[in-house]
């Protein structure tokens, strides 16, 4: 049997960051109790028994659990069965790192950490409504690595409203100086929903934007980093494995409430309402994937990689021959698309405006 | 009993209520009943009902009993805008009297005058009609010492009628009786009958519309076209009540229709005679005159492989539509496609709408081009209808453009801002006539390269839509005139060079430069957008590179989101057309040229 990649989300939250828009609440301890007591119910009603290869934590903010609820949360997750080479990360504030937390972590097989920190500036971190400093960041990271966990992502959020490429610059260079293995950069959207949104706060201008991305991509590359999708960049070796399985359009399992996944040929969404979670009404949406579907969502996803699709395995697992794809060769054709050693991928020229590629595939 | 035939239109300015005094007759003459509230039956292209206008001229059969005798009416209703008049030429040819219907609120109108004037041409009698006289704002004694002073009726030959209610409908009919001579009657000549419109049916094959003036035509007949010479069988013929009636035969003085099973439409053409084959006449009617159109532009398919589609398409349209002419031109930007000539903008707009709509077919125009003559420096003049057909600057010893001469009808209070205007559009002012006290005729020559994008809008707008407009092509000037390339990304779009004015020419670059930066969406590079004289770049903007949109945060379950959006983007995408690398917006073609924003 296969084994399987499972995602599993935490929604709470000590304090809500003004741009987030995911399934997130504040938290409450009651509720957490009786939410783990939903999930266990979720993942026992899929059965799995393949061995699991990768597993994510994330949020909200998993790291915000108590003791006693993060004790429970392991209990559940300990009746996995993992390969031997797997991948098990964690999404963690970089305020509740503490001996106890990455104790807890450590006995419960995690062995990847992935560290919201987002800024180090003053001014950015106010309007994101976060903080962070960054001698306390450096001794946490420390603290993470003594613990064994050489394995850590950190978030970047760059494109803040008032920031400029020399407080861009200022939190590379302090990010690079942790010495981790991963970071993942975010453009800061506006989305609707979010405090940023109603407060009626306006992004940065889009040439701006866009020079900060060149920016990161060369100060990361030059610090020995691969980027090797759109927004991430890891050192030789680290790159995120259970991402990969998102970009490699795998079958993944998806549990807690507003999580998706995507099982024998089926995309799912969870509700996103709690009160319907802790009744046991798991889910929202279901869509049944096509092949049509399917060789589209490859290509949406595929080629977030930098290093784009691998012609043989994808004519393989689409049953296509994607050379001979109209759409393909009309953008290899235009150099929009590059073809080389076997992968298509898109010219670096274009990696920004992604979009407008996918458009002209689907 | 060939005395109780008359033929006769209806003329009039837009809006003066041809249309509905028509559905008045029809009603009258128990052609159809009032049961569904239907209205301005005649009217029945789909577009026509939708605007509320007359594009094409259609042909009805009345049966009307007066004094005791029968008679046969045929009513040809007829376009009133300036750029249908050879429609209305068309239908007058075939008629021995019009009704010339006069609004009693708003008075006499450009195109009252000019659709009169057509009918004067044809000799025919005219029977003065003031309408709408239930109006609370019907001003029926202006009116009428408008129509006595300025265009020479009597008093006691107006008729007045409100086609909405029908008050006075009924005399009107009685007095084209009694009025419009009866058609000539020549039975015994060889068959002579006017083609004065056809349409294509996909069972019948070419249907057309005929006045026989001489002779007669039956079924099985061997007709044959004057000017193409080619012979068709007669297999049916009728005349047209709101669906056609068949007879047996149409003789001298009737309005009719005839179908012979002509799949060739290029086998026939409007204005053209037809005889026996086996008879035949020796000399063909006097046909109309061939109205030129004026205004050119390019129409290419969207999708370059509907190339045949579109010709056949145009050649459709053409059947009916005598002025339409068209002729293959290559763009590099746009591939194949044609050069079509129009009688003006709003003849243009319609046949876009009708192989949009008609013939399911997308279509790319062109900014418009009026016809230019150039003197070249050998000595010899050629005409151009496409700026990229300007010869070198070198070998050109001047320019020739069309001038037009207008009617600016108006109250007096707007003249200041008519003349302003003209002036702006390079007009030369020839001579104001006063109406009335309180109304003036304006003449201007203005150039009509000038007028054709939105001088008619201008005008509205600057008199509160008082002002009504009609022109005649005057003659050609010698004129400053220099072709203008527009640039993407540093290379020439030949579909958006225009032809302008010296002059004018740094205005409208920066204009035109301006406008393109604000149609053209942003794209994923930076594109310069330069205009440029020759080799020089007169003007220059920059459409700025694509905004991000792919580095949101994409966790596992953003994908099927994420298709959506991608879905509903590129369903955006299919009005642009890509110009090289530079993805434009269709309409940017037609519209550079105009000034609103």
């Amino acid at each position: 049997m296969n084994d399987v990649s499972i995602y599993i989300h935490i929604p709470f939250c000590k304090s809500i960051c003004s741009y987030c828009d995911f399934c997130k609440l504040l938290y409450n301890e009651k509720w957490v109790d009786l939410y783990l007591d939903s999930l266990e119910k979720e993942i026992k009603s899929y059965n799995i028994s393949s061995k699991v290869k990768t597993l994510y934590i994330g949020g909200g903010t998993p790291s915000s659990l108590s003791e006693k609820c993060l004790e429970k949360l392991f209990t559940i997750i300990n009746k996995f069965n993992f390969i031997k080479n797997y991948e098990f990360t964690f999404e963690c504030n970089i305020n509740d790192i503490n001996s106890n937390l990455l104790n807890i972590l450590k006995k419960g097989k995690v062995n990847r950490l992935s560290i919201g920190i987002e800024s180090f500036n003053k001014d950015n971190l106010i309007l994101l409504n976060r903080t962070c400093d960054y001698e306390d960041v450096k001794n946490k990271i420390n603290l993470c690595k003594k613990f064994g966990f050489n394995n850590i992502n950190v978030d970047l959020i760059y494109a803040v409203p008032n920031e400029n490429e020399k407080i861009l610059l200022n939190d590379l260079n302090l990010l690079t100086s942790l010495d981790i293995t991963h970071i993942s950069t975010y453009s800061l959207m506006i989305e609707e929903n979010t405090v940023l949104y109603i407060n009626n706060i306006k992004p940065i201008k889009e040439k701006l934007d866009y020079k900060m991305y060149k920016i990161i991509c060369k100060f990361l590359k030059e610090k020995g980093f691969n980027h090797y999708e759109i927004s991430n960049f890891a050192k030789k070796g680290y790159e995120s494995e259970h991402n990969l399985v998102y970009w490699n359009n795998e079958y993944y399992y998806g549990f807690g409430l507003g999580a998706s996944g995507y099982i024998s040929n089926i995309r799912y969404n969870n509700t996103r309402n709690l009160n319907d979670y802790l009744k046991g009404i798991y889910l929202l949406n279901k869509e049944i994937i096509t092949n049509e579907d399917n060789f589209k969502y490859g290509l949406i996803l595929g080629l977030r990689k930098i290093n784009g699709i691998n012609v043989n395995n994808f004519n393989e697992k689409y049953h296509t021959n994607i050379l001979e794809n109209e759409k393909v060769k009309k953008l290899i054709k235009l150099n929009e698309l590059i073809y080389e050693n076997d992968f298509i991928f898109i010219n670096e020229k274009y990696i920004y405006v992604q979009n407008e590629i996918l458009i002209k595939l689907i | 009993m060939k005395s109780n035939i008359r033929n006769f239109s209806i003329i009039a300015h837009i809006d003066h209520g041809k249309s509905t005094l028509a559905d008045r007759f029809l009603e009258l003459t128990n052609a159809y009943s009032n049961r569904n509230n239907e209205t301005q039956i005649l009217d029945n292209m789909e577009l026509e009902k939708e605007r509320g206008i007359t594009i094409k001229l259609n042909a009805v059969s009345l049966n009307y009993n007066y004094q005791g005798n029968d008679y046969i009416l045929n009513l040809i209703d007829t376009p009133g805008h300036v750029d249908f008049s050879y429609e209305v030429s068309r239908s007058l040819a075939s008629c021995e009297g019009a009704i010339l219907v006069v609004d009693a609120s708003q008075g006499i109108e450009a195109q009252t005058l000019a659709n009169l004037y057509l009918a004067l041409e044809n000799d025919l009698t005219i029977i003065p009609v003031i309408n709408k006289i239930d109006l609370p704002n019907a001003n029926v004694e202006k009116v009428k010492s408008e129509l006595i002073n300025s265009l020479g009726f009597k008093e006691n030959e107006i008729l007045l009628c409100s086609a909405k209610t029908g008050l006075g409908v009924k005399e009107i009919l009685e007095t084209v009786i009694e009025k419009v001579p009866a058609p000539v009657i020549n039975e015994d000549k060889p068959l002579r009958a006017l083609i004065f419109d056809s349409h294509y049916d996909p069972y019948k094959g070419v249907v057309l519309l005929v006045k026989v003036v001489d002779g007669k035509i039956k079924v099985k007949d061997k007709i044959k076209m004057m000017a193409t010479s080619s012979v068709f069988e007669v297999t049916e013929l009728g005349i047209n009540r709101l669906t056609n009636i068949s007879q047996t035969e149409l003789s001298s003085g009737m309005v009719g229709y005839v179908c012979a099973a002509i799949k060739d439409i290029t086998k026939v053409a409007v204005g053209d005679t037809i005889t026996l084959e086996n008879n035949e006449a020796l000399e063909p009617l006097k046909g109309y005159k061939k109205m030129k159109p004026m205004v050119f532009s390019g129409i290419f398919p969207t999708e370059t492989n509907k190339y045949d589609e579109l010709k056949e398409a145009l050649e459709k349209l053409k059947l009916n539509d005598a002025a339409l002419t068209f002729s293959p031109e290559t763009s590099i930007a746009l591939g194949f496609g044609f050069r079509v000539g129009f009688l003006g903008l709003l003849h243009m707009d319609i046949i876009l709408t009708r192989l949009e709509r008609e013939f399911n077919l997308e279509t790319i125009a062109t900014s418009p081009s009026v016809v230019y003559k150039v003197m070249l420096t050998s000595g010899e003049e050629i005409e151009i209808s496409s700026p990229n057909e300007m010869p070198e600057k070198v070998k050109i010893s001047y320019i020739k453009e069309p001038y037009i001469y207008t009617n600016i009808i108006a109250p007096t209070e707007f003249i200041g801002p008519i003349m302003t205007l003209c002036q702006n559009k390079r007009g030369i002012y020839d001579t104001t006539e006063y109406i009335d006290e309180t109304r003036v005729n304006i003449h201007y020559y203005i150039p009509l390269g000038e007028i054709i994008y939105d001088f008619y809008d201008k005008l509205k707008s600057s008199t509160k839509g008082y002002a009504s407009f009609d022109y005649e092509i005057s003659d050609y000037r010698v004129s400053k005139l220099v072709k203008m390339d527009i640039l993407l990304n540093g290379q020439i779009v030949d579909a958006l060079s225009v032809i302008v004015h010296e002059d004018f020419a740094y205005q409208k670059g920066k204009d035109i430069v301006n406008k393109l930066r604000k149609t053209i969406p942003r794209q994923m590079f930076e594109v310069p957008i330069q205009a440029s004289i020759g080799s020089k770049i007169i003007a220059r903007e920059n459409v700025s590179a694509m905004k991000k949109n792919v580095l949101a945060k994409c966790y596992g379950g953003d994908v099927s989101r994420k298709r959506k959006l991608l879905e509903k983007q590129k369903e955006g995408k299919k009005r642009m057309k890509m110009i090289g690398s530079v993805e434009v917006p269709k309409e940017a073609f037609l519209s550079i040229l105009s000034d609103e924003e």
